[in-house]
């Protein structure tokens, strides 16, 4: 018996039995640090066990009273046929003398089965092995035995074995001289019981009418049979490996069948889903689900789809009984060979979805969706929408634009970029380029190396104030090469006062290592040695910097002095990329720059006025070309400033799209510094996928404002005209004679004067439509309000529904629709103001 | 920390699925109860229902907004072998100057798929009033309202075999014209010899047919959604799969004049198994930067774009309601008698298959 245990959900929802040679009762806990009394179920849950009875063996099917509250009553069919009522312990069923009763048949034989009437619940159906022509399925009703028992006053009111003592009778009995497998209740009905019988026959008995069967099939199929919670029609039942679904209309075949690989073992149908159909197979850790979907088309109902689940509930042993719960959605009790019991949620497919509000929506089970903000998630999006209402790019100054990036270096970089660059052309710095934003490479192109070669500068360490050096210093100068070093803000030729500046800003921001490593590469050794001894020690990089300066102090470029091997040792292990590409630089062999110049950590710019101040001509473009590429491979935007606003520069920022996702840094900087690609296809559609996003927040008056700006550029190309007039009697455009009109008296007339003017068709001279308000004609103005201003106000513009395309003056339809909802014309009931209301709904 | 909102839908039966307008400000669930629901956002926030109606005979599998430039207009489609276009109307009012009653009609029935239609979606806007239709019979059918005020009048414009049962499409979202109409198509087919799950479709505008351009050959289990990312003005199309697992795959267009016909460089990106079960629902946040995914496993996973081509899980968010959290949580409570603690996905549910089918006219449903 050990073997064979059973798991069963009470009808109080936390508690459950499990029953094999004794019945154990267990409540469920939510799961707590783990004490002797209790184990866990689930990772949430946890179960106690309250009580057992062991006052009954042989049991071979019980049930518990669904009507049970606060103690459980048990029914228990027991081999020799007698169904046994009991509890644990002292009960509230002990005044009304149900618990040590038995229902006892005429002839012993075992019970194959024990059911409470769900609806009816004190009925108890019994159903029996088969004996001479005694019937196998008894109805019992326990409400009336219980008066019985209360008259006789003794407590065993049943027993064979003392046959003086009255018996109480089965209310019903069906089944003469067969044989009873399986029993199951109707849910909706409750004198209805279907019955698997003699092991070839499914019968539907009615108890009202005990005589004669209902509806029956023939099937080998009589185990297990269960009916679905929700339709009545639909019943299941099982024989060896083989699911049979039934259809109660249609009862003489199946209307599918569902093999498996093993014997079955229990089906059940869930309680808490209209179609879920559970089964466990013999020697199986696996639950099996089908989902069975019937649906009618037409009058012709379709033959019903079936889906399998499989369910690990994680038991390390193989199942051998579980239980659904009555009320929770989709949870399952299972019970192993090993006793060991599992709390198991089935979960729903969920759907998923994510507003254009930034929500991620999902679904649980049939009842609720949950939703969450996908700020935490701080992506691109999110930065995109606050830059939209913070207007970033629509600003007049690049360099505000730079501002509203928060903590963005790339994007505040290539603003500042676009300032700089425009200021330069603007004041003449740079010229010769058709251009604003003139990138680097294409200034160094310019230089013809034939006629002018860069100049080469040499200054020998010793005179610029480190008297421990003998070799020189040598860089390179060009008057392209002062307009890079422009674009990249450093200072020409060593100029110490603007030198000075620049790094006493750098400084401001914190940037020591950057400050120093500049004023190294300016040569000035002696400005980083001060920069960096001033640095506080609380900054990150804390008195190392002081140690820094210590070590610098020690400058010589001597290739055999201990300082230089010391550093070009210990170089490495800097981690400051300033830092590291300083004692590069002043421990280079041969002028050799390469460290310095692949060193990923300097910015872009930095790295690029050095190398125009430090490679030779040659070398330089090639350098160039090299950095450009492989930043515009990276999408790094920093590579504009060599790219500049070409076609490099475009396919830079693709890259970048295409890495970031950042439409509208694209599309504003393509806008505001790529104004010849303007008319590009590319271009175009980043533009559109901006506006259209712009749209879906309903950011309608940045994305006027981003139209405007692109307005400005393309001075040409006005918007399209959206709404055409033609005349209703000739079909001739009204609007393309008005354009004609307008065309010689400039743009803004054309919403003034003439419109008003313009009553009849040009064409055919017929009259325009009229208000249907004031009955005047197109294109009169409204006089009520006419104060002799020449205000062309709104009021005066004519509309119409697009629904009805009844309309007139716009301050006439405005004050009907105040006052009435349909249409002003006679006879159209067309609801044209609450049409409108659906679309602008919110 | 991040506390999931939750709206009670009460539906009597599954949700399959939620859609929101263009704005996001409206939101339709349908079930396998039959009904659509429609919703509104009221100006704090909340989401109130609108309207609800029985939509269907059967399960009604999606629900999808049109443009709101066509209107206030849904697809549905069903188990019940039919998908329908509804139009939000206004009914009679209480009062001048108080906004109608609403309710949506049923504009029209499409009727030729002879199985379940497995998937509806509206087209791009730029085409017109385009509607695409799957089903499991295997066969994509593109409808299109030649007049886009009269909603009652689709004709079916093209007809595609698919060969396997269908069970999701998803349009090319892109908005530019260097790029042809784009289907893709998934297949829930459970044979695994009957090839590649996902096809992708072009319209040729010189032919005026819609073509097979690819088969995703590396997807052979079945497929139960698939989703094109938002295309943003990238160079490359982005495609989430789901299947039994998650599926990041680039789609790039490669030049190609003389023919006239895209080819497709396909690439798959990322394969994500973090479900350690089914995939069931993918879906695209509005800049396709991040994907959200639903699995057996009842939690909804999101990956994130860290770089070009380089895609990582970011967050769980658990079914059951208790707290988001960004980083995959284990579960601290339960601790057992010796039973280890585990990870949601090691105690779930796993589909070994789907549909078991027996008689050749039954549909598996995905």
């Amino acid at each position: 018996m050990a073997g064979k245990l059973e798991i069963q959900w009470s009808p109080i929802s936390n508690k459950f039995i499990t029953w094999g040679s004794e019945i154990c009762l267990y409540e469920v806990q939510p799961a707590r640090e783990t004490s002797a009394h209790v184990f866990s179920i689930s990772n949430t849950h946890c179960a106690q066990l309250l009580a057992t009875n062991t006052n009954h063996r042989y049991m071979r099917s019980v049930d518990i009273y669904p009507k049970s509250e606060n103690d459980l009553l048990l029914a228990i069919g027991l081999t020799n046929g007698r169904v046994a009522l009991s509890t644990f312990g002292p009960s509230e069923y002990d005044t009304r003398g149900f618990p040590g009763k038995e229902l006892v048949p005429k002839h012993p034989r075992q019970c194959n089965a024990v059911l409470f009437n769900r609806n009816d619940s004190y009925l108890i159906a019994t159903g029996l092995d088969k004996f001479r022509s005694d019937s196998s399925v008894l109805i019992w009703d326990i409400s009336k035995f219980s008066n019985s028992d209360s008259n006789n006053s003794g407590r065993l009111a049943v027993n064979t074995m003392a046959p003086a003592v009255e018996l109480v009778k089965p209310v019903a009995e069906f089944g003469m001289s067969e044989l009873a497998n399986s029993l199951a209740w109707f849910h909706g009905s409750s004198r209805l019981l279907a019955c698997g019988m003699n092991l070839k026959n499914i019968k539907i008995y009615d108890m009202r009418d005990p005589n004669k069967m209902i509806n029956s099939t023939v099937t080998k199929a009589v185990y297990g049979i269960s009916i679905n919670y929700h339709e009545d029609r639909h019943l299941a039942s099982f024989f060896d490996n083989m699911i049979y679904l039934w259809d109660l209309r249609n009862f003489e075949k199946p209307i599918q069948t569902l093999p498996h690989a093993k014997p079955l073992v229990k089906i059940e149908w869930c309680p808490t889903r209209s179609s879920v159909l559970a089964s466990l197979q013999k020697d199986s850790s696996v639950i099996n689900l089908y989902d069975i979907q019937h649906t009618v088309v037409g009058n012709e109902e379709v033959e019903p789809t079936v889906m399998e689940r499989v369910v690990v509930p994680g038991s390390p042993h193989n199942i051998t009984s579980f239980s659904w719960h009555s009320n929770d959605e989709n949870r399952l009790l299972t019970i192993a060979v090993s006793g060991t019991i599992k709390d198991y949620i089935v979960f729903d497919r969920s759907t998923v979805n994510w507003t254009p509000t930034s929500c991620i929506v999902w679904s649980k089970g049939r009842k609720t969706l949950r939703y969450i903000n996908d700020d935490f998630l701080n992506d691109v999006s999110t930065r995109m929408k606050e830059g939209a209402r913070t207007r970033y790019g629509l600003q007049e100054d690049f360099y505000k634009n730079a501002k509203l990036v928060n903590n963005n270096e790339i994007l505040s970089n290539v603003w500042n970029w676009l300032h700089l660059s425009a200021k330069l052309v603007d004041d003449g710095v740079i010229r010769g380029t058709s251009c604003r934003h003139p990138g680097v490479i294409s200034i160094i192109s310019k230089m013809d190396l034939n006629t002018t070669k860069s100049e080469t500068v040499t200054l020998s360490w010793a005179e610029l104030g480190n008297p421990s050096c003998q070799g020189c210093a040598k860089y390179y100068r060009h008057e392209e090469r002062d307009k890079i070093l422009h674009l990249c803000s450093w200072p020409l030729d060593r100029d110490l006062p603007s030198l000075t500046k620049f790094l006493e800003q750098l400084e401001k921001e914190g940037a020591y290592t950057r400050a120093a490593a500049i004023a190294v590469f300016n040569l000035a050794v002696q400005l980083a040695i001060d920069l960096l001894s001033k640095a506080p020690d609380t900054a990150d990089f804390g008195s190392s910097l002081n140690v820094v300066a210590m070590a610098l102090a020690g400058f010589s470029d001597d290739a055999t002095s201990v300082w230089k091997q010391f550093c070009s040792n210990s170089k490495n292990k800097l981690t400051d990329p300033y830092l590291k590409a300083m004692f590069a630089f002043l421990t280079a062999e041969n002028y050799n720059y390469d460290s310095v110049l692949t060193e990923s950590g300097v910015a872009v710019d930095d790295r690029v006025a050095f190398a125009c101040m430090f490679l030779s001509d040659g070398k330089l473009l090639e350098y160039l070309k090299w950095l450009s590429e492989k930043l515009c491979d990276e999408g790094n935007l920093d590579g504009l400033l060599l790219t500049g606003n070409t076609s490099d520069g475009l396919k830079l920022l693709q890259k970048y799209l295409d890495s970031t996702g950042d439409i509208q840094s694209t599309a504003l900087i393509a806008l505001r510094g790529f104004h010849a690609d303007l008319g590009t296809q590319v271009v175009k559609d980043w533009i559109e996928n901006y506006k259209y996003l712009l749209d879906t927040w309903k950011m309608f008056y940045e994305r006027a404002d981003f139209d405007i700006m692109l307005a400005q550029f393309k001075p040409n190309e006005k918007p399209p005209r959206q709404v055409y007039i033609s005349c209703s009697f000739c079909g001739k455009s009204i609007s393309a004679y008005m354009a004609a009109l307008n065309r010689g008296r400039g743009q803004f007339q054309r919403m003034a004067g003439t419109a008003n003017k313009l009553s009849s068709c040009p064409n055919c001279r017929k009259p325009l439509p009229r208000c249907s308000i004031c009955l005047m004609h197109m294109g009169t103005t409204t006089t009520g309000e006419m104060d002799g201003s020449k205000s062309v106000s709104f009021d005066n513009w004519f509309t119409w529904c697009q629904s009805c395309r009844h309309g007139g003056h716009s301050g006439h339809m405005t004050q009907w629709f105040k006052e009435h909802q349909e249409c002003p014309v006679t006879g159209c009931s067309c609801r044209c103001f609450a049409i409108n209301a659906i679309a602008s709904k919110t | 920390m991040f506390e999931a909102q939750e709206i009670n839908v009460e539906h009597k039966d599954l949700i399959h699925d939620v859609a929101y307008d263009f704005y996001g400000h409206r939101m339709a669930t349908c079930s396998s109860d039959h009904y659509v629901k429609v919703w509104d956002q009221t100006s704090d926030g909340k989401w109130s229902l609108t309207y609800s109606w029985k939509a269907h005979s059967g399960s009604v599998w999606k629900v999808t907004w049109a443009h709101p430039e066509f209107g206030q207009v849904l697809a549905t489609c069903s188990f019940d072998r039919t998908a329908a276009v509804w139009e939000e109307i206004v009914g009679e009012t209480p009062g001048p100057g108080e906004r109608g009653t609403r309710h949506w009609v049923r504009r029209t029935n499409l009727v030729d798929s002879r199985t379940s239609v497995t998937d509806v979606k509206f087209g791009p806007k730029t085409q017109g009033l385009q509607l695409a239709t799957c089903s499991a019979e295997g066969i994509i059918r593109i409808y299109e309202a030649p007049d886009v005020m009269n909603l009652s009048q689709w004709t079916l414009q093209h007809e595609v075999q698919c060969k396997l049962p269908c069970s999701c499409l998803s349009w090319n979202p892109s908005l530019s014209k260097l790029h042809p109409q784009m289907l893709a198509v998934g297949s829930d087919d459970p044979n695994p010899a009957s090839g590649g799950k996902v096809f992708i479709y072009e319209y040729s505008e010189n032919s005026r047919r819609w073509t097979k351009l690819e088969t995703i050959s590396s997807i052979t289990d079945p497929v139960h959604d698939l989703s094109f990312a938002p295309n943003l003005g990238r160079s490359f199309h982005i495609l989430a799969v789901a299947t039994k697992d998650v599926r990041i795959i680039n789609l790039t267009p490669e030049e190609d004049d003389q023919s006239g016909v895209t080819k497709l460089d396909v690439q798959t990106i990322s394969q994500f198994d973090d479900h350690n079960s089914l995939v069931w629902r993918v879906c695209w946040n509005i800049t396709g930067t991040i994907l959200a995914s639903s699995g057996d496993d009842g939690c909804v996973r999101l990956f994130k774009m860290t770089y070009i081509d380089s895609w990582k899980p970011v967050g769980v968010l658990k079914g059951d309601g208790s707290p988001a959290l960004s980083d995959v949580q284990r579960s601290s409570t339960a601790t057992g008698s010796g039973s280890q603690t585990s990870t949601p996905s090691q105690t779930t549910a796993r589909y070994i298959k789907l549909g078991s089918i027996t008689q050749p006219r039954d549909v598996p449903w995905h």
